[in-house]
């Protein structure tokens, strides 16, 4: 009997399982080792940047409902300068994808997430179910790619900084943020 | 041979024709330029500097080519200039152009320190003295930006002495000008320090080029200094078409969330000028929105076109149309397409997309000759020799590509030319995992025509400028012998 398509077979196998492995390796996981944070579906519409992921934090856990939108984009004209100052933070971190009605609270403060430089920033958003909601902006890049993430919560603009970068820090997130960033 | 032997043997030969094919379409220094009806007529080095904006002007009996270039690369920040032997950041070439084939190299004018979009010296318009309403019939005025910080006058009567006339500084950015040469007035793409977007628009009043007058800010609501909220696309460059028309068409977006903007040139210059959200509204008429995938790098008017096919038609047979180019960012296709545009604005509120251009990918596997592949800009003279019959197209890789517009419901691509690439020809490079993966391919990222019916392009990856002209059924299309 030939043995060719038996090596076929078993190639095709293997690389199945080691795709796999490497997705499982980039990918946070939406299980316990993140603990209260679940992984929901991108909630918006396409728009000019692929989707990216969105994660939610139960009352129990953050304090109040946490809803965390992070995403890397890929081609940003400011390479030399990066996330220069609060207003490229208005700009990019999509914060218009949940309201184009948004203002800040205050200026922002320097950050680091998975080693690249930034900015985050708190603002009060206005949303279409008329109440109003803290939300809070991050922006940082590496070259000429940036990557952005938004949070919102209706508990203090602190409380939902605080749980967003918390999360952004975790190892897992770090891994797929800087994958990301490399388009894997 | 046995069957296994046989399926071997047939994986090899499908495997290596793959590559062959491959490296077949990649660019190696000494191989020929790759054309249809465009020929070279000469070549400078433009001292393996980026390349940006040509702009070619008859001046007395000579002809010059202005050319803005970007900041200088990783590998060469500064390159040295042979004619004084010092390093000079990246700033203005000025090139007589009067021989096509001859042209020689007159003078480098340095720009701002920096590297690629950070420094140099982008933009170049040019105005003949006695052309503007106030200037010194004498002069020639070359309006250049110097990298994000300013906007400079210098006169170039003498266009291997430049003289400095006067700077409009303190900005976060520049970009894409503007120049009515017979009214003076300027549309400057600038980052004013308190706006919340790094480019809008300055007006200046450049009639008198040794005394500007500032006219307006304007931008798009949301933008303006206090506003909060969603802060809209930035601006990329405008293009008007004077008193006669009364219009001027705003490009905004570069690679993405792109839109036209058709604004009253009168009520733009006259109306109230404090940038309140009601006061940059006002002069607006209409916006036409892009794909969010897409930009709008330029807006390049061509009113009262003839439509052939509607000429009997007892209405609509002449067409105002825009033809809007987006620019392609990301190396190697990691964006989407990047392409021309052509709207109908005879309507004018009530824009529409007719058709569109790009490139065909798999005439010359394009994505994986290395660089961007798309477009960047079109050629922006509206001299006759070309206007509404011919359009020119950097697409970066797939180097200038000649259009016939005359049936702007139907484009059609007759010419194209490819440069050679050099030992001057800077690399491009992807990540592949932590590795930066490079290929060297040609950038072709402006292209400007004269009044002669010379086109002449430029390249970002310090190719130089390659002159050239049409041939064959090309050179039928624009009426040219």
């Amino acid at each position: 009997m030939p043995r060719w398509p038996l090596i076929a077979s078993a190639a095709v196998v293997l690389g199945a399982l080691s795709g796999a492995a490497a997705y499982q390796h980039v990918a946070p996981r939406q299980d316990e080792r993140n603990g209260e944070w679940q992984e929901i579906a991108w909630p918006f519409p396409r728009d000019g940047w692929p989707a990216g992921k969105a994660f939610r934090c139960g009352a129990a856990a953050c304090g109040s409902e946490v809803e965390v939108y992070v995403r890397p984009k890929i081609g940003f004209c400011n390479c030399d300068r990066g996330v220069a100052d609060d207003d490229e933070v208005d700009r990019v971190a999509d914060l218009d994808l949940m309201s184009e009605r948004f203002a800040p609270l205050a200026p922002g403060d320097v950050i680091r997430i998975a080693d690249m430089p930034g900015r985050v920033r708190a603002y009060d958003l206005n949303m279409s179910d008329a109440l109003r909601h803290s939300a809070v902006g991050v922006a940082v890049s590496r070259r000429c790619d940036l990557l952005v993430a938004v949070a919102h919560g209706r508990g203090e603009a602190s409380e939902v900084r605080r749980a967003a970068l918390t999360f952004l820090a975790r190892s897992e997130m770090t891994r797929w943020a800087m994958a990301a960033m490399e388009g894997r | 041979m046995s069957g296994r032997l046989k399926l071997a043997a047939l994986f090899s030969i499908f495997f290596l024709a793959g590559s062959g094919i491959a490296c077949a379409q990649q660019q190696v220094i000494g191989a020929p330029p790759e054309a249809l009806n465009m020929k070279l007529v000469g070549t400078n080095d433009l001292q393996a500097r980026s390349g940006y904006q040509p702009t070619i002007h008859h001046q007395g009996d000579r002809w010059i080519a202005y050319i803005g270039h970007h900041g200088g690369s990783d590998d060469i920040p500064a390159p040295v200039n042979p004619q004084t032997g010092k390093a000079e950041p990246n700033g203005t070439s000025i090139v007589d152009v009067t021989d096509p084939s001859q042209p020689k190299y007159l003078r480098h004018l340095p720009g701002q320190e920096g590297k690629y979009e950070s420094g140099g010296a982008q933009m170049v318009r040019i105005c003949d003295g006695k052309a503007l309403p106030k200037g010194d019939r004498n002069a020639v005025y070359m309006l250049r930006t110097f990298g994000g910080e300013a906007h400079e006058i210098w006169n170039v009567a003498d266009p291997a002495n430049p003289v400095l006339i006067t700077r409009i500084a303190g900005l976060k950015d520049t970009h894409k000008n503007w120049w009515e040469c017979d009214t003076g007035i300027a549309f400057l793409v600038s980052g004013a320090p308190d706006w919340r977007t790094r480019r809008m628009t300055q007006i200046y009043d450049l009639s008198d080029p040794a005394h500007p007058q500032k006219i307006r800010d304007f931008g798009l609501p949301g933008q303006e200094p206090g506003s909060t909220g969603a802060v809209p696309t930035e601006l990329h460059g405008p293009i008007s078409t004077g008193p006669s028309g009364n219009r001027v068409y705003f490009g905004y977006g570069t690679n993405k969330g792109g839109f036209l903007q058709i604004v009253d040139r009168e009520k733009l210059l006259n109306g109230p000028k404090e940038p309140t959200p009601d006061n940059l509204r006002l002069p607006e008429i209409s916006r036409m929105p892009m794909s969010a995938m897409n930009g709008a790098h330029t807006t390049f008017p061509m009113p009262g076109m003839p439509i052939a096919e509607f000429a009997r038609d007892k209405d609509g047979k002449n067409r105002d149309i825009v033809m809007i180019v987006d620019e392609a960012i990301l190396n190697e296709c990691n964006e989407p397409r990047q392409m021309v545009w052509f709207a109908d604005v005879t309507v004018e509120n009530r824009p529409m997309m007719i058709s569109s251009y790009t490139v065909p990918e798999a005439s010359g596997s394009f994505c994986e000759r290395g660089g961007r592949f798309g477009s960047h800009s079109s050629n922006e003279s509206m001299a006759p020799v070309f206007y509404k019959k011919m359009a020119f197209i950097a697409f970066f890789n797939a180097g200038v590509r000649a259009l016939d517009i005359r049936d702007p419901y139907h484009p059609t691509e007759v010419g194209y030319f490819i440069p050679a690439i050099t030992a001057a020809t800077d690399k491009r490079c992807v990540k592949i995992g932590e590795q930066d993966r490079c290929k060297v391919a040609i950038q072709t990222n402006n292209v400007e025509t004269d009044e002669r019916g010379y086109v002449y392009i430029v390249d970002r990856a310090n190719t130089g400028l390659h002159i050239l002209e049409l041939t064959g059924p090309a050179r039928a299309v624009a009426g040219l012998r």
